[in-house]
Protein backbone atom coordinates (compact mmCIF):
# COMPACT_ATOMS: atom_id res chain seq x y z
CA UNK A 1 0.00 0.00 0.00
CA UNK A 2 1.20 3.52 -0.74
CA UNK A 3 3.10 4.98 2.17
CA UNK A 4 2.11 8.60 1.40
CA UNK A 5 -1.44 7.73 2.30
CA UNK A 6 -2.13 8.10 6.00
CA UNK A 7 -5.72 7.01 6.33
CA UNK A 8 -7.34 3.61 6.39
CA UNK A 9 -9.59 2.35 3.60
CA UNK A 10 -10.81 -0.62 5.66
CA UNK A 11 -9.04 -2.85 3.19
CA UNK A 12 -7.73 -5.58 5.44
CA UNK A 13 -6.46 -7.85 2.64
CA UNK A 14 -2.72 -8.20 2.30
CA UNK A 15 -1.07 -7.92 -1.10
CA UNK A 16 -0.52 -11.68 -1.16
CA UNK A 17 -4.19 -12.42 -0.47
CA UNK A 18 -5.23 -9.90 -3.15
CA UNK A 19 -2.87 -11.46 -5.68
CA UNK A 20 -4.16 -14.98 -4.91
CA UNK A 21 -7.77 -13.79 -5.24
CA UNK A 22 -7.00 -12.10 -8.57
CA UNK A 23 -5.30 -15.25 -9.89
CA UNK A 24 -8.16 -17.43 -8.67
CA UNK A 25 -10.83 -15.25 -10.39
CA UNK A 26 -8.87 -15.31 -13.64
CA UNK A 27 -8.39 -19.09 -13.58
CA UNK A 28 -12.07 -19.64 -12.77
CA UNK A 29 -13.24 -17.16 -15.44
CA UNK A 30 -11.10 -18.87 -18.06
CA UNK A 31 -12.51 -22.24 -17.04
CA UNK A 32 -9.12 -23.65 -16.00
CA UNK A 33 -10.12 -24.19 -12.36
CA UNK A 34 -13.41 -25.52 -11.01
CA UNK A 35 -14.26 -23.63 -7.77
CA UNK A 36 -16.07 -26.73 -6.46
CA UNK A 37 -12.82 -28.71 -6.91
CA UNK A 38 -10.96 -26.07 -4.88
CA UNK A 39 -13.60 -26.34 -2.13
CA UNK A 40 -13.27 -30.14 -2.15
CA UNK A 41 -9.50 -29.82 -1.80
CA UNK A 42 -9.71 -27.35 1.08
CA UNK A 43 -12.30 -29.59 2.77
CA UNK A 44 -10.05 -32.64 2.38
CA UNK A 45 -7.08 -31.01 4.09
CA UNK A 46 -9.13 -29.12 6.71
CA UNK A 47 -11.44 -31.93 7.76
CA UNK A 48 -10.32 -35.33 6.48
CA UNK A 49 -6.52 -35.46 6.27
CA UNK A 50 -4.36 -34.33 9.17
CA UNK A 51 -2.10 -35.35 12.07
CA UNK A 52 -4.84 -37.44 13.75
CA UNK A 53 -4.18 -39.98 10.97
CA UNK A 54 -0.52 -40.20 11.94
CA UNK A 55 -1.44 -40.42 15.63
CA UNK A 56 -3.59 -43.46 14.85
CA UNK A 57 -0.63 -45.11 13.09
CA UNK A 58 1.65 -44.40 16.07
CA UNK A 59 -0.83 -45.67 18.69
CA UNK A 60 -1.39 -48.85 16.69
CA UNK A 61 2.38 -49.43 16.40
CA UNK A 62 2.75 -48.96 20.17
CA UNK A 63 0.04 -51.50 20.98
CA UNK A 64 0.36 -54.08 18.20
CA UNK A 65 3.88 -55.54 17.75
CA UNK A 66 2.94 -57.33 14.50
CA UNK A 67 1.65 -54.03 13.04
CA UNK A 68 4.82 -52.25 14.15
CA UNK A 69 6.93 -54.89 12.38
CA UNK A 70 4.96 -54.37 9.17
CA UNK A 71 5.22 -50.57 9.57
CA UNK A 72 9.00 -50.65 9.92
CA UNK A 73 9.37 -53.08 6.99
CA UNK A 74 6.98 -51.36 4.53
CA UNK A 75 5.49 -48.16 5.93
CA UNK A 76 3.51 -47.29 2.78
CA UNK A 77 1.58 -50.60 2.91
CA UNK A 78 1.11 -50.60 6.71
CA UNK A 79 -0.20 -47.00 6.67
CA UNK A 80 -2.55 -47.90 3.79
CA UNK A 81 -3.99 -50.70 5.98
CA UNK A 82 -5.49 -47.91 8.12
CA UNK A 83 -6.87 -46.18 5.02
CA UNK A 84 -4.23 -43.46 4.57
CA UNK A 85 -2.48 -43.15 1.23
CA UNK A 86 -1.90 -40.90 -1.74
CA UNK A 87 -0.38 -37.53 -2.58
CA UNK A 88 2.91 -36.88 -0.75
CA UNK A 89 2.74 -40.27 0.96
CA UNK A 90 3.34 -42.55 -2.03
CA UNK A 91 6.67 -43.75 -0.61
CA UNK A 92 6.66 -43.71 3.18
CA UNK A 93 9.45 -44.59 5.62
CA UNK A 94 8.97 -44.64 9.40
CA UNK A 95 11.96 -43.86 11.61
CA UNK A 96 11.83 -44.80 15.28
CA UNK A 97 12.92 -42.65 18.19
CA UNK A 98 14.47 -44.68 21.00
CA UNK A 99 16.42 -43.97 24.22
CA UNK A 100 19.60 -43.81 22.04
CA UNK A 101 18.36 -42.26 18.75
CA UNK A 102 16.40 -39.07 18.05
CA UNK A 103 15.16 -38.48 14.49
CA UNK A 104 14.22 -35.05 13.17
CA UNK A 105 12.59 -34.50 9.76
CA UNK A 106 13.24 -31.51 7.49
CA UNK A 107 13.13 -30.63 3.82
CA UNK A 108 16.01 -28.26 3.15
CA UNK A 109 15.05 -27.86 -0.52
CA UNK A 110 11.39 -26.84 -0.05
CA UNK A 111 8.65 -28.19 2.23
CA UNK A 112 8.25 -31.94 1.53
CA UNK A 113 6.02 -33.46 4.22
CA UNK A 114 3.94 -36.67 4.58
CA UNK A 115 0.46 -35.28 3.83
CA UNK A 116 -1.69 -38.44 4.25
CA UNK A 117 -0.55 -38.88 7.86
CA UNK A 118 0.22 -35.31 8.95
CA UNK A 119 -1.84 -33.04 6.68
CA UNK A 120 -0.26 -29.85 5.36
CA UNK A 121 3.00 -28.62 6.93
CA UNK A 122 3.01 -25.89 9.60
CA UNK A 123 4.43 -22.49 8.60
CA UNK A 124 7.61 -22.92 10.67
CA UNK A 125 8.42 -26.18 8.83
CA UNK A 126 8.52 -24.21 5.56
CA UNK A 127 10.56 -21.30 6.98
CA UNK A 128 14.13 -20.88 5.80
CA UNK A 129 15.20 -20.55 9.46
CA UNK A 130 14.07 -24.10 10.30
CA UNK A 131 15.17 -25.58 6.97
CA UNK A 132 18.70 -24.22 7.11
CA UNK A 133 19.36 -24.69 10.83
CA UNK A 134 17.85 -28.17 11.27
CA UNK A 135 20.76 -29.78 9.42
CA UNK A 136 23.69 -27.77 10.83
CA UNK A 137 22.41 -27.29 14.40
CA UNK A 138 19.65 -29.82 15.10
CA UNK A 139 20.36 -29.85 18.84
CA UNK A 140 19.94 -26.06 18.96
CA UNK A 141 16.67 -26.29 17.02
CA UNK A 142 15.44 -29.00 19.40
CA UNK A 143 16.37 -26.82 22.40
CA UNK A 144 14.24 -24.02 20.89
CA UNK A 145 11.38 -26.52 20.78
CA UNK A 146 12.02 -27.38 24.45
CA UNK A 147 13.91 -30.66 24.05
CA UNK A 148 17.44 -31.18 25.34
CA UNK A 149 18.95 -34.26 23.73
CA UNK A 150 21.76 -35.77 25.86
CA UNK A 151 25.19 -35.89 24.13
CA UNK A 152 25.19 -39.68 24.05
CA UNK A 153 21.89 -39.82 22.13
CA UNK A 154 22.47 -39.78 18.36
CA UNK A 155 20.54 -37.11 16.44
CA UNK A 156 19.59 -38.27 12.95
CA UNK A 157 18.33 -35.52 10.69
CA UNK A 158 16.24 -36.79 7.75
CA UNK A 159 16.46 -34.35 4.84
CA UNK A 160 13.58 -35.25 2.46
CA UNK A 161 15.44 -34.58 -0.79
CA UNK A 162 13.53 -37.12 -2.94
CA UNK A 163 9.97 -38.54 -2.95
CA UNK A 164 10.44 -40.63 0.20
CA UNK A 165 8.38 -39.11 3.03
CA UNK A 166 9.32 -39.64 6.67
CA UNK A 167 7.14 -40.16 9.74
CA UNK A 168 8.80 -40.29 13.16
CA UNK A 169 7.55 -43.04 15.48
CA UNK A 170 8.01 -41.26 18.82
CA UNK A 171 8.88 -43.01 22.08
CA UNK A 172 5.93 -44.25 24.07
CA UNK A 173 6.07 -42.40 27.40
CA UNK A 174 6.63 -44.31 30.63
CA UNK A 175 3.54 -44.75 32.76
CA UNK A 176 1.22 -45.43 29.80
CA UNK A 177 1.46 -49.23 29.94
CA UNK A 178 -2.19 -49.63 30.94
CA UNK A 179 -3.54 -47.38 28.17
CA UNK A 180 -5.10 -48.75 24.99
CA UNK A 181 -4.64 -47.44 21.45
CA UNK A 182 -7.55 -44.97 21.67
CA UNK A 183 -6.27 -43.36 24.87
CA UNK A 184 -2.70 -43.25 23.52
CA UNK A 185 -3.73 -41.66 20.23
CA UNK A 186 -4.75 -38.38 21.85
CA UNK A 187 -1.28 -38.01 23.41
CA UNK A 188 0.45 -38.04 20.01
CA UNK A 189 0.81 -34.51 18.64
CA UNK A 190 1.89 -33.43 15.15
CA UNK A 191 5.31 -32.23 16.31
CA UNK A 192 6.14 -35.58 17.97
CA UNK A 193 5.85 -37.16 14.51
CA UNK A 194 8.20 -34.55 12.94
CA UNK A 195 10.65 -35.06 15.80
CA UNK A 196 10.42 -31.58 17.34
CA UNK A 197 8.55 -32.76 20.43
CA UNK A 198 8.32 -35.76 22.74
CA UNK A 199 5.09 -37.46 23.75
CA UNK A 200 4.10 -36.70 27.34
CA UNK A 201 2.18 -39.06 29.61
CA UNK A 202 -1.29 -37.75 30.56
CA UNK B 1 -13.94 -21.91 -22.42
CA UNK B 2 -11.52 -24.59 -21.31
CA UNK B 3 -12.61 -27.69 -19.40
CA UNK B 4 -11.14 -27.68 -15.88
CA UNK B 5 -8.65 -30.55 -15.62
CA UNK B 6 -9.89 -31.38 -12.12
CA UNK B 7 -13.57 -31.44 -11.16
CA UNK B 8 -14.87 -31.75 -7.58
CA UNK B 9 -15.78 -35.43 -7.91
CA UNK B 10 -12.22 -36.28 -8.94
CA UNK B 11 -10.47 -34.49 -6.04
CA UNK B 12 -10.52 -37.26 -3.40
CA UNK B 13 -9.62 -40.03 -5.90
CA UNK B 14 -6.72 -37.87 -7.14
CA UNK B 15 -5.51 -37.23 -3.57
CA UNK B 16 -5.83 -40.92 -2.63
CA UNK B 17 -3.99 -42.12 -5.74
CA UNK B 18 -1.19 -39.57 -5.60
CA UNK B 19 1.65 -39.79 -8.10
CA UNK B 20 4.15 -42.55 -7.28
CA UNK B 21 7.65 -41.92 -8.64
CA UNK B 22 9.03 -45.46 -8.31
CA UNK B 23 9.55 -47.25 -11.64
CA UNK B 24 10.32 -50.80 -12.67
CA UNK B 25 13.99 -51.13 -13.53
CA UNK B 26 16.25 -54.01 -14.42
CA UNK B 27 19.32 -51.93 -13.61
CA UNK B 28 21.63 -53.48 -11.03
CA UNK B 29 22.35 -51.12 -8.10
CA UNK B 30 25.87 -49.68 -8.33
CA UNK B 31 26.12 -49.35 -4.56
CA UNK B 32 25.31 -51.60 -1.60
CA UNK B 33 24.42 -50.84 2.02
CA UNK B 34 27.49 -49.94 4.03
CA UNK B 35 29.49 -48.81 0.99
CA UNK B 36 31.40 -45.52 1.15
CA UNK B 37 30.38 -42.93 -1.46
CA UNK B 38 31.24 -39.35 -2.25
CA UNK B 39 28.57 -36.91 -3.39
CA UNK B 40 29.59 -35.36 -6.67
CA UNK B 41 30.39 -31.69 -6.87
CA UNK B 42 28.53 -30.03 -9.70
CA UNK B 43 26.71 -26.76 -10.06
CA UNK B 44 23.97 -27.01 -12.68
CA UNK B 45 22.02 -23.96 -13.79
CA UNK B 46 18.82 -26.06 -13.80
CA UNK B 47 17.00 -28.22 -11.26
CA UNK B 48 18.77 -30.68 -8.97
CA UNK B 49 17.93 -32.31 -5.64
CA UNK B 50 21.55 -32.58 -4.54
CA UNK B 51 21.92 -29.91 -1.84
CA UNK B 52 25.12 -27.85 -1.86
CA UNK B 53 25.95 -28.77 1.73
CA UNK B 54 26.76 -32.39 0.79
CA UNK B 55 28.50 -31.80 -2.57
CA UNK B 56 31.99 -33.31 -2.43
CA UNK B 57 31.34 -34.91 0.99
CA UNK B 58 31.88 -38.51 2.05
CA UNK B 59 28.92 -40.60 3.08
CA UNK B 60 27.76 -44.19 3.56
CA UNK B 61 24.93 -45.98 1.75
CA UNK B 62 22.21 -46.89 4.25
CA UNK B 63 19.70 -48.55 1.89
CA UNK B 64 18.21 -48.33 -1.59
CA UNK B 65 14.62 -47.53 -2.52
CA UNK B 66 14.48 -48.99 -6.02
CA UNK B 67 14.45 -46.84 -9.17
CA UNK B 68 12.73 -43.45 -9.04
CA UNK B 69 12.04 -40.72 -11.61
CA UNK B 70 15.18 -38.55 -11.91
CA UNK B 71 14.11 -34.95 -11.19
CA UNK B 72 17.14 -33.34 -12.82
CA UNK B 73 15.93 -34.49 -16.25
CA UNK B 74 12.19 -34.72 -15.53
CA UNK B 75 11.97 -31.10 -14.35
CA UNK B 76 13.40 -29.98 -17.71
CA UNK B 77 10.89 -32.17 -19.62
CA UNK B 78 13.80 -34.32 -20.78
CA UNK B 79 12.22 -37.57 -19.62
CA UNK B 80 11.85 -39.54 -16.40
CA UNK B 81 15.18 -41.40 -16.75
CA UNK B 82 14.46 -43.50 -13.60
CA UNK B 83 17.52 -44.59 -11.63
CA UNK B 84 18.37 -46.10 -8.26
CA UNK B 85 17.64 -43.93 -5.23
CA UNK B 86 19.61 -44.40 -2.00
CA UNK B 87 19.45 -43.11 1.54
CA UNK B 88 22.97 -41.86 2.29
CA UNK B 89 24.30 -41.12 5.77
CA UNK B 90 26.67 -38.20 6.24
CA UNK B 91 28.34 -37.83 9.63
CA UNK B 92 27.69 -34.39 11.12
CA UNK B 93 31.49 -33.99 11.56
CA UNK B 94 32.07 -34.62 7.84
CA UNK B 95 29.61 -31.85 7.00
CA UNK B 96 30.11 -29.30 9.77
CA UNK B 97 33.52 -29.95 11.31
CA UNK B 98 34.92 -31.16 14.61
CA UNK B 99 32.55 -29.19 16.85
CA UNK B 100 29.66 -31.42 15.76
CA UNK B 101 28.57 -34.30 18.00
CA UNK B 102 30.37 -37.49 16.77
CA UNK B 103 27.12 -39.47 17.11
CA UNK B 104 25.06 -37.15 14.88
CA UNK B 105 24.37 -37.56 11.18
CA UNK B 106 22.26 -36.19 8.34
CA UNK B 107 20.51 -38.65 6.01
CA UNK B 108 19.60 -37.66 2.44
CA UNK B 109 17.87 -39.50 -0.38
CA UNK B 110 20.18 -39.28 -3.40
CA UNK B 111 20.04 -40.66 -6.93
CA UNK B 112 22.84 -42.76 -8.38
CA UNK B 113 24.04 -39.96 -10.70
CA UNK B 114 24.80 -37.85 -7.62
CA UNK B 115 27.26 -40.39 -6.22
CA UNK B 116 30.73 -41.82 -6.87
CA UNK B 117 32.28 -44.83 -5.13
CA UNK B 118 34.78 -43.62 -2.53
Amino acid sequence: MASDHDHDHDNSLSETVLRVKALESLLVEKGLVDPAALDAMVDAYENKIGPRNGARVVARAWTDPAYKARLMADATAAIAELGYSGAQGEHMVVVENTPTVHNLVVCTLCSCYPWPVLGLPPVWYKSSAYRSRAVIDPRGVLRDFGITVPDEVAVRVRDSTAEIRYLVLPERPAGTESLGAEALEVLVTRDTMIGTAKVSAP
Amino acid sequence: MATPPLTADKVMPAILNGGPTQRESAAKPRFAAGQAVRARCFNPTGHTRLPRYVRGRLGTIERDHGAHVFPDSNAKLQGEKPQLLYTVRFAARELWGEAANPADAVYLDLWEDYLDAA
